[in-house]
């Protein structure tokens, strides 16, 4: 019977119903909860739950090819998250990931617009918790930027499903183009939550400003269940091979100053979505393969860094890198996983990046496309950079340390040791994989040709690297803030609009005063208002007044 | 533990990766290696474009600090 509940909706009951279970009890019931909601990995595909309401029919559970590995990733991740954080007692936390990822899990099982929307919603509102969970000041004023995009995004989705259902009189999940309104309406509002550029900047600002736990948990579902969206409605979108390109090759620039080695994660990980949004603008069987492939993996070999950077987090309070160093002898396991972690995303051979980036490879040298080709390939280089390199480079190496430190707790170093075994397995078997992708796959990743060409770009580029650190080239380590998308609404928009609401301020004063109008109270408001103090406009609501704005102006555009 | 571990580690591990690299090199002379693109094709190309890639990224990334870097206070002020 269970497996005939909506995937995921387990989890979410479980999550309210952590209070009531002693400490003790809560991981073993969050794992449970996860394993039967897994069962209906095994229900197979079709159509199991629909609902009319307002005359409305709501798909709430269909499974088809492209559905299944997202939900089998979804699944696995959700229970690495719930091992590497077995240690914490903060049930907050735990309640807000064990929603948020059977949010995200009920959402890949929705077949309509509206049943995707509630439940886009409902995994905003749960991983806005997490961000809320790492309770520090600066996570909080992160989780409300966060809320304020998140539920944007979802307010876009509903604007374009309700102009879907107008137009068309259909709202189901189909194939949509850029065409109609409605489809730029969903695109944009799918773009928001895949970290375009620009509309990439919540991503860096908010994971970073997580939980030691908190960012594997949001590291996994939000931005790949935007890729599921992207590549249920929108395959083959041209648009989209351009977008994907930006994103793989410009986060790489600022992943290479950024200090916080979390953040630098982050702009790692919208490096790693460019490429399959590649995958989804090809179009093709093959490419679309690649993106799921590459979702799947990605997630695993992302989860395995953000560990690594937790338990370094954990231990040494911090994962700056002008800090950080020389942790490989108090953390040796850690520094061996987080090693496997950045093999597997740099794409050697034998890794699990490996298998799926060919498969995206090849699709774009197969279409002749070859400034997108090298493009990725560029792009490879510079993860290799900076989540190859960097990462393990200056958190456990570039200078010996003489403050000891513990090596992590050891629910961390099984968590972390799953995932790296995961890389592994995949890199070496990657015929099981590739049996759970949509498409039929005849594909051999392990050509001598394909083997040879990926280990020149990755062990010259490692060579480029001693070269700059033997020539003191290689830039260090600052404690800096880079700016990035976010600048726009956290800076600029207060920046303008703080001196001009206090002019408007000053000026309704004058006005009073000069038609001689004797509203004391009036007055006095007015007085308040154009005081400075008054004035001082918080950084979240001032942005979320002008995201209204821009929103409302959108909704008027469409309706005249 | 000595002092100079990580040095020497730095040491071995660039005498290898040197190694690897010149095998590589060398391998990519005993047979043609077919790629999408027939200038990819030329000796040692991959090996060419992943040296220079990195160089220009860690570069360009070091110049964009002129503009993108702010003090660690910045969105607190």
């Amino acid at each position: 019977m269970i497996s005939n509940f909506i995937p995921g909706l387990i989890m979410i009951i479980t999550s309210f119903l952590l209070p009531t279970i002693p400490q003790y009890f809560r991981h073993p019931a969050m794992l449970l909860s996860v394993g039967l909601s897994a069962l209906s990995l095994f229900n197979g595909y079709g159509t199991f739950l629909e609902w009319d309401i307002l005359g409305l029919n709501l798909i709430l559970y269909q499974s088809d090819s492209l559905t299944l590995p997202f939900a089998i990733i979804f699944h696995i991740a959700a229970v690495l998250v719930i091992i590497f954080s077995w240690h914490s007692k903060n049930l907050m936390e735990h309640m807000a990931t064990l929603a948020y990822a059977g949010s995200a899990i009920g959402a890949l099982h929705a077949g309509d617009f509206f049943s995707l929307f509630i439940w886009w919603e409902a995994t905003a509102l749960t991983s806005v918790f997490i961000v809320f969970a790492g309770n520090t000041n600066a996570a909080k004023d992160a989780a409300m930027r966060y809320l304020i995009i998140q539920v944007s995004s979802g307010v876009l989705l509903l604007i374009g499903t309700c102009l879907m259902l107008y137009q068309t009189g259909n709202h189901n999940l189909v194939v949509l183009d850029l065409k109609t309104n409605f489809g730029i309406f969903i695109f944009i509002a799918f773009g928001i939550k895949a970290a375009f550029p620009l509309l990439n900047g919540w991503l860096q600002d908010s994971y970073p400003e997580s939980s030691v736990t908190g960012t594997v948990a949001l590291s996994a579902f939000t931005t790949k269940l935007a890729i599921y969206a992207l590549a249920r409605t929108f395959p083959g979108t041209d648009s989209l091979i351009w977008i994907g390109a930006i994103m793989t090759a410009f986060p790489v620039f600022f992943a290479v100053i950024e200090n916080d080695l979390r953040r630098v994660l982050s702009f790692s990980l919208n490096n790693q979505l460019g490429f399959m949004v590649v995958g989804i603008g090809i179009g093709t069987e093959l490419s679309l393969n690649g993106t799921v492939a590459h979702a799947f993996v990605h997630i695993i070999y992302k989860a395995l860094l953000f560990m690594s950077m937790g338990a370094v987090l954990y231990r040494a309070g911090t994962t700056k890198a002008s800090e950080l160093g020389g942790l490989y002898k108090y953390m040796p396991f850690t520094t061996i996983f987080c090693i496997i972690g950045a093999m597997s995303i740099s794409a050697f051979p034998l890794f699990s990046g490996f298998v799926a980036k060919s498969l995206i490879m090849s699709s774009l040298g197969g279409m002749g496309m070859v400034l997108i080709y090298f493009i990725l390939f560029f792009a490879s280089a510079g993860v290799l950079e900076h989540s190859g390199i960097k990462i393990p480079y200056f958190a456990f190496f570039a200078h010996e340390r003489k403050n000891k430190f513990k090596e992590a707790p050891i629910n961390m170093l099984i968590a972390m040791g799953i995932a790296a075994f995961l890389c592994i397995a995949i890199g070496v078997f990657p015929k099981y994989l590739y049996q759970i992708l949509p498409y039929t796959v005849d594909y051999q990743p392990y050509t001598l040709d394909h083997v040879i060409s990926q280990l020149q770009l990755l062990v010259f580029a490692i060579i480029a690297f001693l070269f700059l650190v033997k020539f003191k080239l290689y830039p260090s380590e600052i404690r800096s803030t880079v700016l990035n998308s976010d600048w726009f609404y956290r800076k600029m928009l207060p920046g303008i609009g703080k001196p001009l609401f206090k002019k408007i301020g000053i000026l309704t004063e004058s006005l009073y005063k000069n038609l001689g109008l004797s509203f004391k109270q009036v007055l006095s408001k007015s007085y308040k208002f154009s005081n400075l103090s008054y004035i001082k406009v918080t950084t979240p609501s001032f942005a979320g007044t002008i995201l209204i704005s821009i929103l409302f102006i959108m909704l008027v555009i469409v309706l005249v | 533990m000595k002092k100079n571990d990580l040095k020497s580690m730095g040491k071995s591990f660039t005498k290898y990766i040197l190694i690897i690299g010149a095998l590589l090199i060398l391998l990519d002379f005993t047979f043609h290696r077919h790629e999408y693109f027939s200038f990819a094709e030329i000796y040692g190309f991959p090996a060419f474009f992943g040296f220079v890639s990195f160089v220009f990224i860690v570069m360009l990334g070091k110049w964009l600090r002129k503009f993108l870097m702010r003090k660690e206070d910045y969105y607190d002020q």
